[in-house]
C-alpha cells in the first residue's frame, strides 16, 4: 500500500563519441509494483549539442507506483541512440540504474555500455554504421550472466530524480 | 658413500687379477667347488649383466677393465702403504644395488684416483646393511634370466681372451663376495663347507659375524683365502667354458645339482616358487568369477515366454540412457544373471534398467571466453544496420524488433493432367490405367492384406499359448479376459483382412479390364497414342502347398467362426433359459393370482381392482437355433473364393511400362493429327497468388504429348505477414490467342515445422468445370462422350490434373526458419528454440494462464511421458480436468509473498489506487476526474457505482430502455463495436505529428511583406468594419460556464397561421381559403382588404422562438405575423460531461439544440362581459408550431452554422393552416412558392471558438491493390491542391477498420418487395417510398458513436442489421436502391446545412436531376433554393469517382454531366482503367417481415409510457385524458401513415371538428423513425404540450407504429390538448 512517486527528468548525456543523441527509456518493476499513473517508457527527442558536448534532453519522468513489497524496486533502463547525418539511428549505449530509494532529489549518472561484437562487426560499425544490439533488451537490467558479453563503454546519462515515498513507515520501512 | 665403495671394488678386482695371474697353474680344488661357486655367482651376476645389456655403458666399462689389466701393479705400488686387502664380499653385494649410471660416474671418479685413506676408514660402517637384500634375492629372482646372459657371455669369452679372463675373475670375485673368512684357520674343506652351507636360519648373524671378524682379521689370513680360491677357478676354467656353451640355465643347474651329492644333506636348493599361468588360472577359477564379455541372449534376461517389449516403439517416452560401452554392459548383465538369478535388474525390453543419463548436456564450468561460442539466448547480439527511424514502432524499448522479411519457398515441379480436353479416348483410358496402377502400387507397398494376415496369425498363436494353462502365470480370469480380447481382435482383423483382400483383387481385375479396353481401342482405331503398356507377370506357386495353406486357413476360420457361434449360441441359450424361467415364474404367478383373485373376489369384492402385471405379458421365449457347421463352411468358402486367390492360381503382378510406341503422325487419321497439332499449340503456365495477389508466375511451357508439364521452378516469396491464402492458378494458352484460367489450386500453408529441405513433395489435385468441345479427336471437357459405338455408357470428364509442388519456410543464415509470427502482436522470432521453451513461446504471463499453457503444450506436441515435462503436465492435467486441488498460482517469484507488506486483495481494495488507475486508463467515467483524495476514507463508495453497473450490464441485455428486443441487441452490439474500436484507436490517438507539437510560424516572404506594406498606405475606413478571425481556444484551460452557445435567430418565413376558431361550421374550399389567408398573411405589404375576416383584427399568428439546450431554455420576444423577424441573440451555457473539455469528450456530446417555434395566443378569460371595460384578464397560451433540431456535434465541428432551415412542422397542425402564396406577382415569392413548409434563418456558434478535434490520420491496413491505394492518394492530393475545401472521398474505413475503396459500396440492391409492389405503375412514387423507407432507419452519427475517431462505413446489410447509421449509410443504401430501380444514381459528397459534410444522392430523371436527402427522404430539384445541400465535392458511382473541378460548387450553379472531363475529374480514366472491383455489398438483401403483433405491443407500451411521462411533467396539475379524442386520433394515425402525412389535413380537420365540436383543440402528430424511447420522449417534451395549465384542460395521446420490413418502424405520436369551449 506504500506509494512511490518518481518525478524527475532525464537531463542529458555526456561522453558519447556520437553527437546527435536520443534516449529510449523504460522503467521495469517487480511483480509487487503497480503503476497507478504515468508513462512507463518513452523516448526523448534527438539533441544535437551546439555548445559543449552534453546533449540535453530534459525529458520528464513522472510515475506513481503503488507497491506491496520492496522487491523489484523500480529500475530505469536506458538506451542511448545516435542519429547520423542520414537520419539513420544506431545504438550508442545501454544503461541501467535503480531509482533511488531515499526520498528527496537525486542526481544520478548512469554509465552506459554497448556490445562490441566481433572484429568484423566493429569494422562494419566504424564504416557503415549500425552495430550489434542485444536481441533481448531485458539483459540490460536483469543480472543474467553478462560475463559473456564484450562491451565497450559509452558515455554517461545524467538523471535528476525526485522521490516521494508514502506509507513506507507503516510497514516498518524507515526512510 | 657409493663412490668410495666403488673404489674398494676396483681395488679388489685388481688384487684378484694379480692372484689369478700368479697362480693360474695350481689345481687344488675340485670342480665341484668351482661349480658350487659358479652357482653362487649366478644370482649376483645381475648387475653386471645389466651393464652389459646397456651397450653404451658396457663399452665404457670394458676399456676400463682392460685398463685395469694393464695398470694393476702400478696401482698397487702406489697403494703400497695401505697393504690392506679390500673386503670383497661387502663391496660386491653393495655393488649389486647400484644403478649403472651411478657406477659409471663412480668409475670415472676412481679413474681420477681420489684420496684412498678416507675411503678405507669409512667402508666398515657402510657394509652391514648391504648384504641382506642380495642374499634374499638370490633365491627367488634373476634365476630365469641368467641363461641367456650366460650364452652371450661365453661368446664374448671366445672372442677375446682378455674378456674371458675378466669373466673368470668376476666369477672368482663372486665367490669371494660370499664367504667371509672364518675365525680360526679353516681348511679348504671347512672353508668350502662354510661357504656352501646354507645358513638359512641366521643368515644375518653369520654375515654379521663375518663382518665383525673382518675387522680383526689380519692381512695374511686374507691373503690365504684369496689365494685358495682362484686356484679352484683355474682348474675348471675350460670345463666351465664347455658347460656354459652347452647348457641352458636350468639344465646347468640340474646338472650341477646332480653332481653335488654331498651337498644335498645340507642344502636344499629349491627353485623359486612358480606357478604356471594355467594352474593359477585354474585355481583362480575356483575363487574368482569372471563374467563373460559376450552378449547375453535376450531370452535369458526375460521371464520365459515373454517377448521383449520395446516401450519406445509403443510410443512411450524413454529417457536417454547413459552411454556405457557394450562390453561393460555385457559384463554387468552376465554378472547379474549369475549372481542374482532374479531378473529384477532387467526391464521389459531385456536391457538393464537404467536411469536416464544424469549428466548435464553442457558443462557447468563456463567455457573459455570466446565470441564464437554459444552465447546465451538473452545475451545474443545481432548486428543491426543503421536504419532510418520508423515512426510506427516507437516507444518499444525492450520489446522485440520487427524481424526482417520472412520467406516462403514454393517449389513447383510440374503439372500432370489427369484429364484434358485434348485427351483422345485412349488417353482417357491411359489416365485411368495409370491412376489404377498408382493405386495398385500404393496398395502393394503398404501390403495391408499381408500385414493383417500376419497379425491374424500372431493373434491365433497368442490365443493358443494363452489357452495353455501350464505356461500362464497369471490368474485364470485375467487370462480368460485377455483371450477374449484376443478373440475379438481376431474377429476384427479377419474382417479387415477379408475386405483388403477383396479390394486388392477387384483392383487387379479393374486394371486388367481397363487394359483390355485400351487394347481393343488401339486395335479399333489402328493407332496408338500412348506408350503405356501393361505386362502381367505370372508368378508360379507351389500348387500343393498353396492348396494346403488355403485349406488350413479356411479350416482355421471355420473353427473360429464356429467357436464364436457356439459362444453366441451359449449366450443366447443362457438368455433364453433366464427368459424362460422368468416366463414360467410369471405363468405360475399368474395362475396363482387367478386363483387368488377368484377367492379375493369372493371375499373382498372391492379389492379386485389391483392388477398384478399392469405391463404387457411376457412372451414365451423361443430357444435359439444351434449353428450349422456346414452352413458356416459354405459361407467361409464363398467369401474366400470371392476375395482370395484360388489355390494354385498364379499370382498376377501387373507392370506398367512406357515401352510401347506411339504411332507416328503420318499413319494416323486426320482427326488424330489435328488433335496432336492442337496439343502442340497449347502451353501452360502457373500463377502464384499469395493473399489474393499475384506475386509470380512460371514460364510458359508447352504441353507435352503425354500431358505432362515440367516447370521445376522455385519461388521465394518474401513476406511480412502470416499468409492467408496461397493459390496457384493454372493458365492455358492456345496458340497465339488469349489465355484461359483452367483452375485454381489451393495450397495449404505449411506448418511452422516445415522448412526448406525437409518439405515433402506433394501433389495437389485440381479440376475445372469448363466445357470444351473440340472438333478433332480430343474428347473435350465437360461434354459427354462414350467409348461404345452406340453412344451408350456416356462419360463426362472435367479437366483435372495434379500439380506437384512443395511449400516450405526458408531458413535464414543463422538457421532460424523465416517464419512470421502467427499473430502480429507477437513480434519476434519463433525459432525452434523458442517452440520448445514454454516461457519464451508464450511469455511469462502465459504461465499464469493455465489454459494458454495447456494450449501451448498441445500445440508443441510435448511428450507427456517425458519426465522433463512431468511437473508441467501434471499442472496442466490438474488444471484442465478441474478436479482435485487446483493451485491458483504458478509463480516465478515464490518468495515474493513473504516479503509483501500487504496482500493483493488489500491492494486491490484500495479505492484511491483504483480511482487513480481508472483515471489513468481513461475510463469514461473517470476521465479527467480531478483531485483524488489522499486517503481512502475520503473516497465515497458510490464513486464506483456507475462504473461497476456498466461493467455488469455489459453482458446483460437491458430491455428496460429498449422496448424492442431486437433494438436492444443491436444497441448492445453497437456498444461492443464501439468499445473495440475505441480500444483500437486509443493508442493511435496518442500519435502526434510534428505539426501537433511544434508551431512553426511561416517566415514572411517578400510578397506578404509587400502586401502588408501596401496595406499601411491604405485609406482608413472606420465605418466599414473588417472581419477579424476569432481566437481559437484549446480545451485544457476551460471550465464550466466558459463556453456559451450563441443562437442568433433572425427571421422566419411562412409560419402557419391560426384558423379562426369561430369558423367551425365553415368549410371553405381550398382555393378560396388560401386566397383569403394569403391576403391576410401579409398585412404589412398588402392592403388588408380582407381583414374583415378576422373580427377582432387579431394578427394571424404571434410566433416566438424558444431555444432549449441541455435543459436550459431561452426564448425570444414575440413577433407578429407569419413572416416574423426577431433578430435576437440568445445565449445558452454549455456544460461538458464530467467537466471534461477535452476534444474527445466534446466530440461525444450527444445533446441537441432544439429550436421550437411557438405561437403565443392570448385568451380572454374574463367571465363577465360587464368587466370588460375595467380590467383585462387574459391567459397566454403557447402553441407549438414546429421545431428545428441541431446536434451539438454539428455545431462543434462546423464552428458556426449559418443558414435558413426548414422548420419541421407536423403534417397536421390542428387549429393552424399553412398559408399558400400561390398567386403572387413578385418573383421572390414565386420562387419561394415552389417550396413547401416554413423556414427559419439562424446563426449558431460557440463562444469562444473551440478547436474541433481532428480525425484520426491513422492509415489502416487494406486489402486493396497497392497500386489502387497509391492512385487514391495521388488523386486526393491533386484534388486537395486545386480545391482544398471540397470534399473528395476515395477510400473509407469499413466497420472492421480496413480501408476500402469507396465504389465497392455501390451496387444495385433490392429494396423490400413490399415497397415495390405498393405502386407498380408509378416509378416516381416507388422512389419516394423507397426514400421514405431509408429515412425511417434511425440516424446515428458516427462522430457520436465513435467519438472523435473516424468515419466508419458499414455495408448496407450491416446498416440494416444495426438499424442505425449516419448520412453515408443512408445515402449508400438509397443509392443502391435507386440503382436497382434502374435509375442513374450517384452518391454525392458535399456540404449541407445543418449537417456539414454529408452524403446525398443524386439521380438523373428524364431531363433533370434530383437531389435526395437520404436522412429525411425529401428530394429537391437541382434549382431548388431551399435545398439544404450547399456545395458538391464529388460524385461517386458504382464504377468511378468524379471530383468537381468547376468553378462553383453550389448545386444550383454546376453542371452534373459527369462525362465532361473539364467539369469533372474522374478517378478511373484511360490511363488507369477501372479494374473491375468487386463489391463488398451482399448479393442481395433479405428482408424479414416485421412481426405485427410485436409492433402493436410496442405501440401500447410507448403510449403508456408517454402518458405517464406527461403526467410526471405536470406534477402540480391534474392530467385528464380524453378517451374519446384519443380513440379518434388513434384511428386517424394510420391514415396519416398511408398518405405519408400529406393532403389529409382538411378531411382530418373536418372529421375532428365534427367529433369534438365543443372543444378548443390544439395538437399535432409527430412522426419519427423508431430507435429508442428516449428520443420520443424528448420530442414530446419539446413540444411543450404539457405546459398548458388551464384548469379544465384535457389531453389526448395516440401512438401508432407502422412496421416496415427488417424491423424498420415508423412511429406516429399524436398529442393534443383540448379545452372545452363554454
Amino acid at each position: 500500500m506504500a506509494e512511490v512517486h518518481v518525478i524527475g527528468q532525464i537531463m542529458g548525456a555526456t561522453g558519447f563519441s556520437e553527437s546527435s543523441l536520443f534516449c529510449k527509456w523504460g522503467v521495469h518493476t517487480g511483480a509487487a509494483w503497480k503503476l497507478l499513473s504515468g508513462v512507463r517508457e518513452g523516448q526523448t527527442q534527438v539533441d544535437t549539442p551546439q555548445v559543449g558536448d552534453m546533449a540535453y534532453w530534459s525529458h520528464p519522468i513522472d510515475l506513481h507506483f503503488a507497491t506491496k513489497g520492496l522487491q523489484g524496486w523500480p529500475r530505469l533502463h536506458l538506451q542511448v541512440w545516435s542519429q547520423d547525418s542520414f537520419g539513420r539511428c544506431q545504438l550508442a549505449g545501454y544503461g541501467f540504474c535503480h531509482v533511488p530509494s531515499s526520498p528527496g532529489t537525486h542526481r544520478l549518472d548512469c554509465p552506459t555500455w554497448r556490445p562490441l561484437g566481433s572484429w568484423r562487426e566493429q569494422l562494419a560499425r566504424a564504416f557503415v554504421g549500425g552495430g550489434p544490439q542485444l536481441l533481448h533488451g531485458d539483459a540490460i537490467y536483469s543480472g543474467a550472466d553478462r560475463y559473456r558479453l564484450h562491451t565497450a563503454a559509452g558515455g554517461l546519462v545524467h538523471l535528476e530524480l525526485g522521490l516521494l515515498l508514502r506509507h513506507f513507515d507503516r510497514y516498518g520501512v524507515e526512510c | 658413500m657409493n663412490p668410495k665403495e666403488e673404489k674398494v671394488k676396483i681395488i679388489t678386482e685388481e688384487f684378484s687379477e694379480n692372484n689369478e695371474v700368479a697362480e693360474v697353474g695350481r689345481q687344488k680344488k675340485t670342480s665341484k667347488v668351482a661349480r658350487q661357486k659358479r652357482k653362487k655367482r649366478l644370482p649376483t651376476a645381475g648387475p653386471e649383466e645389466m651393464v652389459s645389456e646397456n651397450p653404451h655403458l658396457g663399452g665404457q666399462q670394458e676399456p676400463e677393465q682392460e685398463d685395469s689389466d694393464t695398470r694393476p701393479l702400478s696401482m698397487m705400488s702406489r697403494r703400497g702403504p695401505r697393504s690392506l686387502p679390500p673386503i670383497p664380499s661387502a663391496s660386491r653385494t653393495g655393488f649389486a644395488e647400484f644403478s649403472m649410471r651411478e657406477r659409471m660416474r663412480e668409475k670415472l671418479q676412481a679413474a681420477r684416483s681420489k684420496a684412498e685413506s678416507t675411503l678405507l676408514q669409512e667402508i666398515p660402517t657402510t657394509r652391514p646393511r648391504r648384504l641382506q637384500s642380495p642374499s634374499k634375492k638370490e633365491l627367488e629372482t634373476e634365476f630365469g634370466t641368467e641363461p641367456g646372459e650366460k650364452v652371450q657371455r661365453t661368446k664374448q669369452e671366445d672372442d677375446s681372451q682378455s674378456y674371458s679372463r675378466v669373466k673368470f675373475r668376476d666369477s672368482a670375485q663372486k665367490i669371494k663376495s660370499k664367504p667371509p673368512v672364518p675365525p680360526g684357520f679353516p681348511s679348504a674343506e671347512e672353508a668350502y663347507n662354510f661357504f656352501t652351507f646354507n645358513y638359512d636360519p641366521e643368515p644375518e648373524e653369520s654375515e654379521e659375524k663375518s663382518q665383525t671378524r673382518n675387522r680383526d682379521e689380519t692381512n695374511q689370513e686374507e691373503e690365504e683365502g684369496e689365494e685358495e680360491e682362484p686356484t679352484v677357478h683355474g682348474e675348471h676354467k675350460t670345463v666351465m667354458q664347455d658347460e656354459e656353451e652347452l647348457l641352458s640355465a636350468k639344465d646347468a643347474e640340474d646338472f650341477l645339482l646332480g653332481l653335488d651329492h654331498a651337498a644335498e644333506d645340507f642344502v636344499a636348493v629349491r627353485p623359486a616358487d612358480y606357478e604356471s599361468v594355467h594352474v593359477r588360472l585354474q585355481r583362480e577359477k575356483e575363487l574368482l568369477f569372471v563374467p563373460s564379455r559376450l552378449t547375453v541372449p535376450t531370452y535369458k534376461k526375460l521371464p520365459e515366454n515373454v517377448q521383449p517389449r520395446f516401450l519406445e516403439d509403443e510410443g512411450l517416452y524413454i529417457g536417454a540412457r547413459p552411454e556405457v560401452p557394450r562390453t561393460c554392459q555385457n559384463i554387468v548383465e552376465n554378472r547379474l544373471l549369475t549372481q542374482d538369478p532374479g531378473r529384477k535388474w532387467f526391464g521389459d525390453d531385456g536391457r538393464i534398467l537404467a536411469l536416464p543419463n544424469p549428466t548435464k548436456g553442457f558443462p557447468s564450468r563456463p567455457p573459455m571466453l570466446t565470441q564464437e561460442q554459444d552465447i546465451k539466448a538473452e545475451l545474443e547480439t545481432l548486428y543491426k544496420k543503421a536504419i532510418k527511424y520508423v515512426h510506427r514502432s516507437q516507444h518499444m524499448i525492450g520489446s522485440g524488433d520487427t524481424p526482417g522479411n520472412f520467406q516462403l519457398d514454393i517449389d513447383i515441379l510440374g503439372l500432370i493432367f489427369t484429364h484434358h480436353p485434348c485427351f483422345s479416348r485412349e488417353h482417357v483410358l491411359a489416365a485411368k490405367l495409370a491412376q489404377l496402377y498408382d493405386q495398385y502400387l500404393a496398395r502393394h507397398q503398404r501390403n495391408k492384406a499381408k500385414f493383417l494376415t500376419d497379425k491374424l496369425q500372431a493373434l491365433r498363436i497368442a490365443v493358443q499359448t494363452g489357452l495353455n494353462p501350464a505356461k500362464t502365470h497369471k490368474s485364470l480370469d485375467t487370462t480368460q479376459k485377455t483371450i477374449n480380447e484376443y478373440k475379438s481382435e481376431i474377429r476384427q482383423t479377419r474382417k479387415l483382412r477379408d475386405a483388403e483382400q477383396e479390394k486388392d483383387r477387384t483392383l487387379l481385375k479393374t486394371i486388367i479390364k481397363v487394359w483390355k479396353e485400351m487394347k481393343s481401342l488401339r486395335e479399333f482405331q489402328r493407332f496408338t497414342n500412348t506408350p503405356l503398356k501393361l505386362v502381367l507377370r505370372k508368378e508360379k506357386v507351389d500348387q500343393k502347398a498353396d492348396e494346403e495353406a488355403y485349406e488350413a486357413e479356411i479350416q482355421a476360420e471355420i473353427s473360429e467362426l464356429l467357436e464364436e457361434h457356439m459362444e453366441e449360441h451359449e449366450q443366447k441359450m443362457e438368455a433364453y433359459r433366464a427368459a424362460y424361467q422368468q416366463w414360467k415364474a410369471w405363468k405360475k404367478a399368474q395362475r396363482a393370482k387367478k386363483k387368488k383373485k377368484k377367492q379375493a373376489v369372493e371375499e373382498h369384492p372391492d379389492e379386485e381392482m389391483e392388477e398384478p402385471y399392469p405391463g404387457e405379458e411376457p412372451v414365451k421365449p423361443v430357444p435359439p437355433e444351434p449353428t450349422d457347421r456346414a452352413l458356416i463352411e459354405q459361407q467361409v468358402r464363398e467369401r474366400a473364393a470371392r476375395s482370395r486367390r484360388r489355390p494354385g492360381e498364379p499370382t498376377l503382378v501387373p507392370e506398367l511400362s512406357l515401352a510401347g510406341s506411339v504411332t507416328p503422325n503420318e499413319q494416323c487419321p486426320r482427326v488424330e493429327v489435328l488433335r496432336r497439332e492442337d496439343v502442340k499449340k497449347r502451353s501452360v503456365y502457373l500463377k502464384v497468388i499469395f493473399n489474393d495477389k499475384e506475386v509470380s508466375r512460371t514460364d510458359s511451357r508447352p504441353l507435352g504429348a503425354d500431358f505432362r508439364v515440367h516447370f521445376g521452378q522455385i519461388f521465394n516469396l518474401q513476406i511480412f505477414n502470416w499468409p492467408e491464402s496461397l493459390t496457384l492458378q493454372v493458365y492455358e494458352t492456345v496458340g497465339h490467342s488469349g489465355t484461359t484460367l483452367l483452375a485454381e489450386v489451393f495450397l495449404p500453408i505449411p506448418e511452422t515445422t516445415v522448412v526448406t529441405g525437409r518439405a515433402p513433395i506433394e501433389e495437389v489435385e485440381f479440376s475445372s468445370n469448363q466445357h470444351v468441345t473440340l472438333d478433332h479427336e480430343g474428347v473435350g471437357s465437360g461434354v459427354p462422350f462414350s467409348f461404345e459405338a452406340d453412344g451408350s455408357n456416356q462419360l463426362i470428364l472435367m479437366t483435372s490434373g495434379k500439380v506437384s509442388n512443395s511449400v516450405a519456410w526458408a531458413i535464414g543464415e543463422n538457421g532460424i526458419p523465416l517464419i512470421p509470427p502467427l499473430s502480429q502482436q507477437n513480434i519476434g522470432f519463433r525459432s525452434a528454440l523458442k517452440r520448445a521453451d514454454a516461457i519464451s513461446s508464450i511469455g511469462t504471463s502465459g504461465l499464469t494462464d493455465l489454459k494458454k499453457l495447456a494450449k501451448w503444450a498441445a500445440e508443441s506436441k510435448l511428450d507427456p511421458n517425458d519426465p522433463n515435462n512431468a511437473p508441467l503436465m501434471q499442472l496442466i492435467s490438474v488444471a484442465t480436468s478441474g478436479e482435485s486441488y487446483v493451485p491458483d498460482f504458478f509463480r516465478l517469484e515464490q518468495l515474493q509473498q513473504e516479503f509483501n507488506f500487504v496482500s493483493d486483495e488489500e491492494l486491490n481494495r484500495s479505492k484511491r489506487f483504483r480511482l487513480l488507475c481508472l483515471r489513468s486508463q481513461e475510463v469514461p467515467e473517470f476521465r479527467n476526474y480531478k483531485q483524488i483524495p489522499a486517503y481512502d476514507r475520503e473516497i465515497m463508495e458510490k464513486v464506483f457505482q456507475d462504473y461497476e453497473k456498466r461493467l455488469q450490464d455489459r453482458n446483460v441485455i437491458e430491455t428496460k430502455d429498449h422496448i424492442d428486443t431486437h433494438r436492444a441487441i443491436v444497441a448492445k452490439y453497437l456498444q461492443q463495436v464501439r468499445e473495440s474500436v475505441i480500444n483500437r484507436f486509443l493508442i493511435a490517438k496518442h500519435h502526434f505529428l510534428l505539426s501537433d507539437l511544434i508551431v512553426e510560424e511561416e517566415v514572411p516572404n517578400i510578397s506578404i511583406l509587400g502586401l502588408s506594406l501596401f496595406k499601411l498606405a491604405e485609406q482608413k475606413r472606420p465605418l466599414r468594419p473588417r472581419r477579424k478571425g476569432r481566437k481559437k481556444v484549446t480545451a485544457q484551460n476551460l471550465s464550466d460556464g466558459d463556453i456559451k452557445v450563441l443562437v442568433n435567430i433572425i427571421r422566419a418565413y411562412d409560419i402557419p397561421v391560426r384558423k379562426p376558431t369561430t369558423s367551425k361550421f365553415q368549410q371553405p374550399s381550398r382555393s378560396s381559403r388560401t386566397f383569403s389567408e394569403k391576403r391576410a398573411a401579409s398585412p404589412t405589404t398588402h392592403s388588408p382588404t380582407h381583414s374583415s375576416d378576422y373580427p377582432l383584427g387579431q394578427v394571424l399568428v404571434r410566433p416566438f422562438v424558444e431555444v432549449s439546450f441541455q435543459r436550459t431554455i431561452c426564448h425570444t420576444t414575440t413577433a407578429e405575423g407569419p413572416n416574423p423577424s426577431w433578430n435576437e441573440e440568445l445565449e445558452l451555457p454549455f456544460r461538458a460531461p464530467n467537466g471534461d473539455y477535452s476534444t474527445t469528450s466534446l466530440q461525444s456530446v450527444k445533446d441537441d439544440v432544439f429550436i421550437n417555434i411557438f405561437d403565443e395566443v392570448l385568451y380572454d378569460v374574463l367571465e363577465d362581459d360587464r368587466e370588460r371595460g375595467s380590467g383585462i384578464h387574459t391567459r397566454i397560451e403557447r402553441h407549438w408550431l414546429g421545431s428545428v433540431k441541431i446536434p451539438f456535434s454539428t455545431i462543434y465541428f462546423q464552428a458556426k452554422i449559418d443558414g435558413t432551415f426548414k422548420i419541421d412542422i407536423p403534417p397536421v397542425l390542428l387549429g393552424y393552416s399553412k398559408e399558400r402564396s400561390m398567386i403572387m406577382e413578385r418573383g421572390f415569392d414565386s420562387v419561394r412558392s415552389l417550396s413547401e413548409g416554413s423556414y427559419i434563418t439562424l446563426f449558431i456558434t460557440i463562444e469562444p471558438q473551440l478547436v474541433p478535434g481532428e480525425l484520426v490520420r491513422e492509415k489502416f491496413d487494406s486489402q486493396e491493390d497497392e497500386k489502387l491505394l497509391q492512385a487514391t492518394e495521388k488523386f486526393q492530393t491533386e484534388c486537395a491542391l486545386k480545391f482544398p475545401h471540397r470534399q473528395c472521398l476515395t477510400t473509407v474505413t469499413d466497420i472492421s477498420g480496413k480501408t476500402v475503396f469507396v465504389t465497392r459500396y455501390l451496387k444495385p440492391l433490392n429494396p423490400p418487395q413490399e415497397l415495390l409492389d405498393a405502386c407498380p405503375n408509378n416509378p416516381q412514387a416507388t422512389a419516394e417510398l423507397v426514400a421514405r423507407y431509408v429515412s425511417l432507419i434511425p440516424f446515428l452519427p458516427d462522430t457520436v458513436s465513435f467519438a472523435g475517431i473516424c468515419d466508419l462505413w458499414s455495408t448496407s446489410d450491416q446498416f440494416l442489421d444495426l438499424l442505425a447509421g449516419d448520412e453515408e449509410e443512408h445515402a449508400v443504401l438509397l443509392c443502391n436502391y435507386f440503382l436497382f430501380l434502374g435509375k442513374k444514381a450517384w452518391l454525392m459528397m458535399g456540404n449541407a446545412i445543418p449537417e456539414g459534410p454529408t452524403a446525398y444522392v443524386l439521380t438523373r430523371e428524364q431531363s433533370h436531376y434530383l437531389i435526395w436527402n437520404p436522412c429525411s427522404g425529401h428530394f429537391y430539384g437541382q434549382f431548388d433554393t431551399f435545398c439544404p445541400l450547399k456545395s458538391v465535392g464529388c460524385l461517386i458511382g458504382p464504377d468511378n469517382i468524379w471530383f468537381n473541378t468547376q468553378r462553383y460548387d453550389s448545386p444550383l450553379r454546376i453542371n452534373f454531366d459527369v462525362t465532361k472531363p473539364k467539369l469533372w475529374k474522374s478517378f478511373f480514366s484511360r490511363s488507369l482503367p477501372y479494374p473491375g472491383l468487386s463489391s463488398i455489398q451482399p448479393e442481395e438483401l433479405i428482408y424479414q417481415r416485421t412481426d405485427k403483433a410485436a409492433a402493436a405491443e410496442l405501440q401500447d407500451r410507448i403510449e403508456k409510457i408517454l402518458k405517464e411521462k406527461i403526467m410526471d411533467w405536470r406534477p402540480r396539475h391534474l392530467t385528464r385524458w380524453n378517451r374519446y379524442c384519443t380513440s379518434a386520433l388513434r384511428h386517424f394515425l394510420p391514415v396519416l401513415e398511408r398518405s405519408r402525412g400529406e393532403d389529409v389535413e382538411d378531411d382530418h380537420r373536418a372529421e375532428l371538428l365534427k367529433q369534438l365540436g365543443d372543444y378548443r383543440f390544439s395538437g399535432f402528430p409527430l412522426h419519427m423513425p423508431y430507435s429508442e424511447l428516449k428520443p420520443l420522449i424528448e420530442a414530446v417534451y419539446s413540444t411543450g404540450v404539457h405546459n398548458i395549465d388551464v384548469p379544465n384542460v384535457e389531453f389526448a395521446l395516440a401512438v401508432y407504429i407502422h412496421p416496415y420490413p427488417k424491423n424498420v418502424l415508423s412511429v406516429w405520436i399524436y398529442v393534443a390538448s383540448l379545452i372545452r369551449n363554454r
